[in-house]
């Protein structure tokens, strides 16, 4: 059977629903995908996706278009430019266009969470610490929203069975957050010998006092407050973020006592280094936010090593320097917060009786501003989403998944090793056959989804043959 | 504004000038005189606030401000102006709670010269806790006491004062304002300092607890409520951990819980089933507790089963109030050793 065949049957099908069903739940069978719903496959039907060759030339256009703002809107958030990039996936800047608010949104991609250890286990316990934590310091999360949208039918061609159709779908996670304007960490790496001018240390250094003793009075620990994972607001609040690691006790449990870290090496004390067993939970979070204060005041990292095995060795041993020009009151802070001994550590009541805490530092102009990214030449900040208002308003604004499409591409990398490149280049050749028969005992094995990106170009090189 | 030629006076003038007028105010008897002496101390306060906030076009001036400062402490200005604070005039009274914001604001380095100052005059701070008592006063000693309970050191006495039990009633006065008011500053006595707060609760948990239950039992809504989400507040932080195993090992707290679950106000529910939870949760429950736990079974499974169903998007509460149904539903009682 050839693809122009395939191509018939689609239209019949819409024409006569019944028909379709049986279709269909005759491929669902063949495939595993017992969990769809009927009604789903409806619902995806009545798209005009179902029309895969119009995908495909809205690709080639979009190709044409690269450098045009497109509005893409997922329910009422209207999507702006890129913030950042973490493992997990995008940050991005969003419109609330209901109350104008401005957030950002971080996106996560079910794929990509899979293939990061304990990935999703992390996501689902940051959401549940965020949605019951409400502070100034700690970064507040507006709302989560799931898409599930199954969107595209992909067909293959083969010689052992005649109809093959998958269902192929991303899942998203979109994290509606505060808008923030960088973090501590991209802030440090810009300024002069990677360092803040003291009274901006102390600025934030208060602040993140501040959202560890709410944090610790809510029995979470952090266990990885470092600059990467602290960000500032426009007007300099401070906003702990990125709990993906974070511990919360139980309510009943009579002391701090943890087994497991997953936090930055350079930010972990020396019992983690060291591997004990057990450690006391807030005082690992005492320890990072001196490492992060040491950091900020002096650009440099108390511990360092080529590896993170002669890292940890240094911090097991527990030898460091302040450097000469750290004062008298600013040192005694450090070598409290970096005390070997985790029972002799300062705590957090003590940190806010302590001198330097205290101490009134008269603001400078040596402030080091928000840098400038590359991708975003902007110190101030401005608003990424107007030209997509543009667009939404006075441009062809389509609902399509261009913005997905982004999406998917990055995904393409790993998935290049299967035998999806020869395919696209040898158009045409037999070895389309073998191809596909190797990809049909994959999507057996469930494995379809992450290999939807792949099948969707050779797809498209069929096609164009 | 009147007040261009006056901030010219020194410091010193501007100190001396007010004194003289607040004890014109509270000496004279004619009018006419009254009257030019609220004038006066007016004046002369908003002349003061002009050198500690400075004007638009200038910065306060830093010698300027310690001079002032070393006046007032000298010539006991902040207790004159609290003790008489009901005789100035509406704008001036405003004025006297920037000043003292102001002042107990300032820092020198590490040090806090006005909270020091205010540490060895006590009497100062227990005034402003009087002010609830006159309707009049009573916001602007709220923005006051809640400044002084930015510092550890005047929380504390506060906190151990005599009169603190007396907030358990300012709390309930009639006047919805002042109540809010002075709920805002025993929640944040309560909260801010959390070591302090703690040790103070677990010395004096009864003479706290006590009172407490009359607010929790108050005929006023808002007092009703408020002083529930405190309660929970109290008792789900960490830094009160023994004070909340106290609290639920108590079977009376915890009929009251039940109570408040079926209170007509479903925030009022909602806030009880957040105090109800720990009771349940609790590994360790006390033999009373559990007994009660154990005769209602039935009832509360069926109660909560019911309780709130249309908060489906609450996937918090959905998870804990499965885990209660579970829990309860596994209840067994204990064979006495």
């Amino acid at each position: 059977m050839t693809i122009g065949e395939n191509l018939i049957i689609a239209p019949m099908v819409m024409a006569d629903n019944d028909k379709f069903t049986d279709f269909l739940e005759h491929d669902a069978n063949a495939y595993d995908l017992h969990g769809l719903e009927v009604g789903d496959q409806l619902q995806f039907i009545n798209d005009d996706d179902l029309n895969f060759i119009h995908r495909v030339e809205s690709d080639q256009i979009l190709y044409h278009d690269q450098g045009r703002k497109r509005a893409k809107m997922v329910e009422k958030y209207l999507m702006g430019d890129l913030l950042g990039e973490g493992s997990y996936g995008k940050v991005k800047e969003v419109l609330d266009t209901e109350t104008l608010c401005r957030r950002a949104v971080k996106i996560l991609k079910k794929k990509r969470l899979r293939r990061i250890p304990n990935g999703e286990t992390n996501v689902k316990r940051e959401i549940q610490l965020l949605k019951r934590l409400h502070h100034r310091n700690i970064v507040k999360l507006i709302e989560v929203l799931y898409n599930e949208e199954k969107q595209k039918i992909y067909p293959f061609v083969s010689y052992l069975l005649s109809r093959i159709y998958c269902l192929a779908y991303s899942l998203y996670r979109y994290m509606i957050m505060e808008y923030c304007a960088d973090e501590l960490q991209s802030m440090l790496e810009s300024a002069p010998e990677k360092k803040f001018p003291i009274w901006q240390s102390h600025l934030y250094f208060v602040q993140l006092i501040d959202g560890l003793e709410y944090l610790h009075s809510n029995s979470v620990i952090h266990k990885d407050i470092k600059p990467g994972n602290l960000l500032v607001t426009l007007d300099q609040v401070l906003k702990i973020t990125d709990l993906g690691v974070a511990e919360a006790l139980d309510m009943f449990s009579k002391d701090d006592t943890c087994k497991t870290s997953q936090g930055s090496p350079a930010f972990q004390p020396p019992e983690i280094a060291n591997g004990l067993e057990t450690f006391q939970g807030f005082k690992v979070d005492i320890w990072s936010a001196g490492v992060t204060l040491y950091n900020m005041t002096t650009g440099l990292y108390p511990f360092e090593g080529e590896n993170v095995y002669r890292l940890f060795e240094n911090i097991g041993k527990g030898e460091y320097t302040i450097p000469d020009t750290v004062d008298k009151m600013l040192s005694s802070l450090l070598t409290e917060m970096l005390q070997y001994q985790a029972s002799k550590r300062i705590t957090i009541a003590e940190i806010k009786q302590h001198d330097w805490y205290r101490k009134k530092f008269p603001r400078t102009c040596d402030i080091v501003p928000f840098p400038c990214h590359p991708e975003l030449d902007d110190q101030l900040r401005c608003m990424t989403v107007l030209p997509y208002i543009e667009d939404l308003h006075l441009g062809m604004y389509s609902d399509d998944e261009e913005y997905e499409e982004s999406e998917d591409k990055l995904d393409l990398q790993p998935v290049q090793h299967t035998p999806v490149e020869g395919n696209g280049t040898q158009v045409n050749s037999h070895k389309t056959n073998e191809i596909v028969e190797e990809t049909i005992p994959n999507s057996k094995q469930k494995k379809h989804k992450t290999k939807s990106s792949a099948r969707r170009f050779k797809f498209s090189a069929c096609s164009q043959s | 504004m009147p007040l261009f030629g006056k901030s010219q006076k020194s410091p010193q003038e501007l100190v001396k000038s007010l004194r003289e007028g607040l004890t014109a105010l509270t000496r004279e008897t004619g009018e006419k005189k009254l009257d030019k002496a609220s004038d006066d101390v007016s004046k002369n306060l908003a002349a003061i606030k002009t050198v500690l906030y400075g004007t638009e076009s200038q910065e306060p001036q830093t010698d300027q401000v310690a001079q002032l400062a070393h006046e007032m402490y000298d010539h006991n200005m902040l207790q004159l102006l609290v003790t008489h604070l009901g005789k100035i005039d509406f704008e001036g009274r405003k004025d006297v709670a920037q000043i003292f914001n102001n002042l107990l604001r300032r820092q020198i380095g590490t040090r806090a010269p006005t909270v020091e100052y205010l540490c060895s005059r006590q009497e100062i701070v227990l005034d402003l806790m009087k002010g609830y008592e006159t309707q009049d006063i009573a916001l602007n000693c709220g923005m006051m006491l809640r400044e002084c309970c930015r510092y550890e050191q005047l929380a504390k006495i506060i906190l151990y004062s005599e009169d603190f039990h007396k907030f358990f009633d300012y709390v309930e006065v009639s006047t919805f304002d002042v109540a809010s008011d002075a709920f805002s500053t025993f929640k944040e006595l309560l909260t801010k300092h959390k070591m302090l707060a703690a040790v103070f609760l677990d010395q004096n948990y009864d003479k706290v607890f006590d009172p407490y239950q009359h607010l929790l039992n108050s005929e006023n809504y808002v007092t009703r409520r408020q002083a529930l989400k405190l309660l929970g507040e109290l008792l789900l932080d960490r830094h009160n951990f023994s004070i909340m195993t106290k609290y639920i090992s108590n079977p009376d707290n915890l009929k009251m819980m039940m109570n408040m679950l079926r209170e007509k106000s479903r925030n009022i529910q909602f806030e009880a089933f957040h105090v109800f939870k720990v009771f349940v949760a609790n590994p360790n429950k006390p033999k009373p507790i559990l007994d009660i736990l154990l005769r209602n079974k039935d009832k509360l499974v069926d109660f909560l089963t019911k309780f709130h169903t249309d908060r489906s998007d609450d996937e918090q509460f959905n998870d804990e109030k499965a885990y209660l149904i579970k829990q309860i539903k596994e209840l067994k009682p204990v064979e006495e050793t």
